[in-house]
């Protein structure tokens, strides 16, 4: 220390230690806070299947499921100082041929924290209004309610064999992803850890998907789609 | 004490201090960091604002740097007090005599 340079050396080396200890402190105060997400509600609202192609210039026709939905969550407590944003997303799932499930996202959505409004890629007119419902908050939890109703799908669903009409037993499932600004990434939960409880609901109630509609030809084959793994 | 204006410009830029100015100013950063950090933890918890444990923390490092760097006055309370040049070599010559 006994030079300006070694004395910005050693207080630089030391601060890089304590910045580590913080970032892991606020990583640890994730674990303690609990978490008690909920679904009141969630079930298709309206359910159409049409023939599509998977892109403009294909000539192989597929089956799309588009599937409105009702939402009803209560997710304000996954909004703590250290969450970042929250991925929110549905999928619709139904039994596949042997014992494997079909699983497709067919709505998601990112809910940011105040802290992180800045990284949402939004125009600039939505970006101020949506600081300006924040303003003076550092966290706001009511973001965190969700109610959606007659929601349309942002992806239409399909299938690798094409086929995806009057499949039964369709399940909607609630999903969500809390990515925190240090710590670890962590998914919904079906079972409790602690203090973070399992989602509560989240499931909707079986139900089969409509012939298929044939008057709505090659309507919608521009718009964006899903297709699942399996 | 600087005879040429180039051993000044060094002189400024290297900012010795003193030993005891060292283990102090050792003492000072270290302290200095520690509170801040914990600081800026607890308010950032309490108030549910991690902007302001980032600023927080960067600010009160900033600050420690201001503190610790320069050779602000106090570490330099306590210079060496060197012999006079050729003390050696008179005490020698003593010796030899006797």
């Amino acid at each position: 220390m006994h030079n300006s340079l070694t004395r910005i050396q050693n207080t630089f080396g030391f601060f890089t230690t304590v910045a580590f200890v913080v970032a892991a402190l606020i990583a640890v105060t994730d674990f303690i806070t609990p978490r008690t997400p909920s679904t009141g509600l969630i079930s298709p609202t309206n359910v159409q299947v049409v023939k599509g192609r998977p892109h403009y210039y294909s000539s192989k026709k597929e089956e799309y499921a588009i599937i409105k939905f009702s939402l009803d969550a209560d997710l304000s407590s996954l909004f703590t100082w250290n969450t970042k944003q929250l991925f929110v997303y549905v999928t619709a799932e139904w039994p596949g041929n042997k014992n494997d499930t079909n699983e497709a996202v067919i709505w998601d959505s990112i809910i940011t924290n105040p802290s992180a409004d800045h990284l949402q890629n939004i125009g600039p007119v939505a970006m101020k209004k949506l600081k300006r419902s924040a303003e003076g908050k550092t966290i706001d939890p009511s973001r965190g309610l969700l109610k959606l109703r007659n929601q349309k799908p942002k992806y239409q669903i399909t299938h690798p064999s094409g086929k995806i009409a009057e499949k039964e037993n369709v399940i909607l499932k609630l999903h969500y992803n809390v990515q925190p600004w240090v710590g670890v990434l962590s998914w919904n939960q079906d079972q409790d850890i602690g203090p973070w409880k399992k989602l509560a609901g989240g499931v909707s109630e079986k139900f089969t998907l409509p012939a298929l509609k044939n008057k709505n030809k090659g309507k919608d084959s521009q718009a964006k789609r899903k297709t699942p793994q399996n | 004490m600087p005879a040429q204006p180039s051993k000044l410009a060094r002189d400024i830029f290297e900012a010795q201090i003193d030993f005891e100015g060292q283990k102090l100013v050792e003492l000072i950063a270290t302290f200095l960091l520690i509170v801040v950090g914990a600081l800026s933890f607890i308010a950032g918890y309490i108030l549910q604002d991690i902007k302001l444990s980032l600023y927080g923390g960067l600010g009160g490092t900033a600050l420690t740097f201001l503190i610790v760097v320069p050779a602000w006055p106090f570490y330099n309370k306590n210079p060496v007090k060197w012999l006079p040049a050729g003390y050696a070599a008179e005490l020698a010559a003593n010796k030899g005599i006797q």
